[in-house]
């Protein structure tokens, strides 16, 4: 019987099969050295924020949407546990196609542009947040929004490829899209890339962490992030894996990188209080 | 710190531009810095997401010139991962000689040293010369000794197999394989279907092993890819002569006993000497035998062809055996306890069918007179003095002594292989 005071069950949400693959592979791990891990896994990021703050999961693998919506249910007293290295330093980009470039991003007023999943931070809503920083008047602007896989945060990219698509036949004058998806979309020749280019780079924010509540085993949590920063993309048995989860790297976290995700949340509706 | 200079022209990601960034990241030190110089602000503004995914990382971004000149510089610096899980590849070693303008498997591996003398088990499809990578799954190869396998004419042999191979629908003269009186054309038949019978276990023993020799011997795999298609031709060119004039004839099970033990014998070296020097050994004798006796060309000239094959694969049990005694002192006890062992299973087993032997002797007589019926069967009588002499000859050059020679001939099967 495995000592439950003493294990971590870490909560995820399945937007993909292959997150099998990787909390087999990730519970192996930890379990060779010598922390009792779980994994449970959930269809949706609501629902995994619930989890965490209800106690049935430790550690909760967050979009950083979903990381803000459960900092402010716990009254900013949530810890960060870790984050990939493809998570920290991530931007949004607006695409246009090259023959329609925009020289300003005021020329956005009176055209349509198109949107990720409205829950995706990095897909919709942190780029509404920065342009209209940048001065953009959104009340002028048509969306086109791409709400597919709604609850998984935009991690299916499935919107981001419905961008693109809408940019390149031209029912969109610019997209919004991740900088590492538009980067994975440019390596994979997604043909709809061809005659697009990048029009704007966000300002660069947090993405993907995971959360904890303040009230976790110390010790535990030590443990933890010990042998995750001690994950080495060199070994050849974690490299499937790690390749799977788009890590090469784990880095500790901090709150810094969710400031404008956290401003935009609120200022868009999607924070309570 | 200087960084290095990379101009990338007009590339764009996806374009092209992270082959280039690959090719120059790839072989400098993790830390190192590379300044890109890219053709627009849209380019530099995708290059942060692609570094963050591949583990490197941009700290810089400006630009220099004016106009249609101006240049947007990207400072990436490499992050600490390799993508190939392998030290870096060695410098190219000297290439390996030409002959007469051609490449030969028996120099491919000069400049790459010998076969390994033992090769690792879990090893897997890495061609000669290739670094593997880390990760790979472990496969559990059975034959990793080059001893076990080894041969050290395998280059000739296997330029003299794919140079001597022939087509059993064209190079045969199936117009001329008959008419023939019944009694000839039966005879011929039942000799034939003998011959076809006892190939598909020639086919059998070294298919048998070409899954379980480690990929590491490739010469041991090629060698035995054409030593199986060389025995299903036979196959095929047999069974084509007993159909070609719609005839039948007998699969006996005396020769199928034979042929069953000839396959229970496990390791590879005592089937080349069973198969390869005893058993195709005796077929080179036999085949002569059927292309000088045949009453027509189809059946002469399938059983010529036949033969060149035949010495190819009588050559290389010679070939392994004879450098398997020579290396190992107690191979000699081993291989002659498999054909005693064999010969135990076919006790029963008193001679060559006589369905097999009339056959031969009335294709030697051609026809049922008695006088060529005498001449026939002195013929099978000669024939089987010379294969007699000729295993024990072949033996011999196999390294084995005069004693043991004859003593391994004499318990050879009596159905020849």
């Amino acid at each position: 019987m495995p000592d439950h005071a003493r294990s971590l069950l870490v909560g995820a949400v399945a937007y993909h099969p292959r997150v099998v693959t990787v909390w087999e592979g990730f519970k192996e791990y930890f379990r060779e050295g010598g922390l009792d891990l779980d994994y449970l896994l959930f269809s949706n990021y609501e629902r995994l924020v619930e989890a965490l703050l209800d106690g049935i999961v430790d550690l909760a693998w967050n979009t950083n949407t979903a990381y803000v919506s459960a900092e402010a249910r716990l009254g900013g007293r949530a810890l960060i546990l870790g984050m990939r290295d493809v998570d920290a330093g991530y931007a949004s980009l607006l695409v246009t196609r090259t023959d329609d470039p925009l020289s300003d991003l005021r020329e956005l007023a009176g055209a349509t542009l198109a949107l990720g999943s409205r829950d995706s931070g990095h897909a919709a809503i942190l780029p509404l947040h920065f342009l209209a920083a940048e001065g953009v008047p959104l009340e002028r602007v048509q969306l086109l929004r791409f709400d597919t896989d709604l609850g998984k945060h935009g991690d299916t990219g499935d919107s981001e490829r419905k961008v693109v698509r809408a940019v390149a036949e031209g029912r969109a004058r610019a997209g919004a899209i991740g900088d590492a998806t538009w980067a994975q979309f440019r390596a994979e020749r997604l043909p709809e890339t061809d005659h697009l280019q990048v029009a704007w780079r966000s300002p660069t924010y947090s993405h993907c962490c995971f959360t904890a509540r303040p009230d976790l085993d110390p010790a535990l949590a030590r443990r933890w992030l010990e042998l995750l920063l001690r994950m080495d993309y060199n070994d050849p048995r974690l490299r499937p894996v790690m390749d799977l989860e788009g890590v090469k790297r784990w880095l500790p976290g901090d709150k810094a990188g969710y400031a404008a995700l956290q401003e935009a949340m609120r200022q868009q509706g999607y924070l309570r209080g | 710190m200087i960084p290095r200079r990379c101009d990338a022209g007009d590339l764009e990601l996806g374009g092209g531009l992270e082959v280039l960034l690959d090719a120059v990241l790839e072989p400098i030190a993790p830390g190192d810095e590379v300044e890109v110089s890219v053709a627009s602000r849209a380019v530099a503004l995708e290059l942060p997401g692609w570094a963050r995914r591949r583990g490197h990382q941009v700290i810089g971004e400006g630009s220099e010139g004016t106009g249609p000149a101006r240049r947007w510089l990207v400072r990436l610096r490499r992050g600490a991962i390799s993508r190939v899980l392998a030290p870096p590849l060695p410098p190219a070693g000297p290439p390996p000689p030409l002959r007469r303008g051609q490449l030969r498997v028996a120099n491919w591996r000069e400049g790459l040293g010998p076969a390994p003398t033992v090769a690792d088990p879990t090893a897997g499809f890495a061609p000669l010369g290739a670094v593997p990578e880390a990760g790979a799954p472990a496969y559990d190869w059975a034959l990793n000794r080059r001893d076990q396998v080894w041969a050290d004419d395998l280059g000739s042999l296997i330029a003299g197999a794919a140079a001597a191979q022939w087509d059993a629908t064209r190079d045969i003269p199936w117009q001329e394989a008959g008419p023939l009186p019944d009694l000839l054309e039966r005879a011929v038949c039942q000799v034939v279907t003998f011959l076809a019978q006892n190939e598909y276990a020639a086919y059998y023993v070294p298919a048998r092993f070409m899954p379980i020799v480690n990929p590491q011997f490739p010469e041991v795999l090629m060698w035995l890819a054409s030593h199986a298609y060389d025995e299903a031709r036979h196959i095929e060119v047999f069974t084509k002569r007993a159909l070609v004039n719609g005839g039948r004839a007998y699969a006996f099970a005396a020769a199928e006993r034979s042929l069953h033990s000839l396959l229970q014998e496990p390791d590879f070296s005592a089937s080349a000497l069973l198969l390869n020097v005893l058993g195709e050994g005796s077929f080179i004798d036999l085949l002569e035998f059927v292309a000088a006796h045949a009453p027509d060309a189809a059946t002469a000239t399938a059983a010529r062809l036949a033969v060149r094959d035949e010495l190819r694969h009588v050559r290389f049990g010679v070939s392994h055996v004879a450098r398997l005694l020579a290396r190992d002192p107690t191979a000699r006890d081993r291989l002659v306890a498999a054909v005693e062992a064999r010969a135990a299973r076919l006790v029963e087993l008193t001679g060559l069918a006589p369905e097999v032997t009339e056959a031969l002797t009335i294709m030697a007589a051609g026809s049922a007179q008695p006088a060529q019926i005498a001449e026939g069967a002195a013929a099978v009588r000669d024939l089987m003095r010379r294969m007699a002499e000729r295993r024990v000859a072949r033996l011999r050059e196999a390294g084995f002594d005069e004693g043991t020679a004859r003593r391994i001939s004499d318990l050879h099967t009596p159905n020849l292989m």
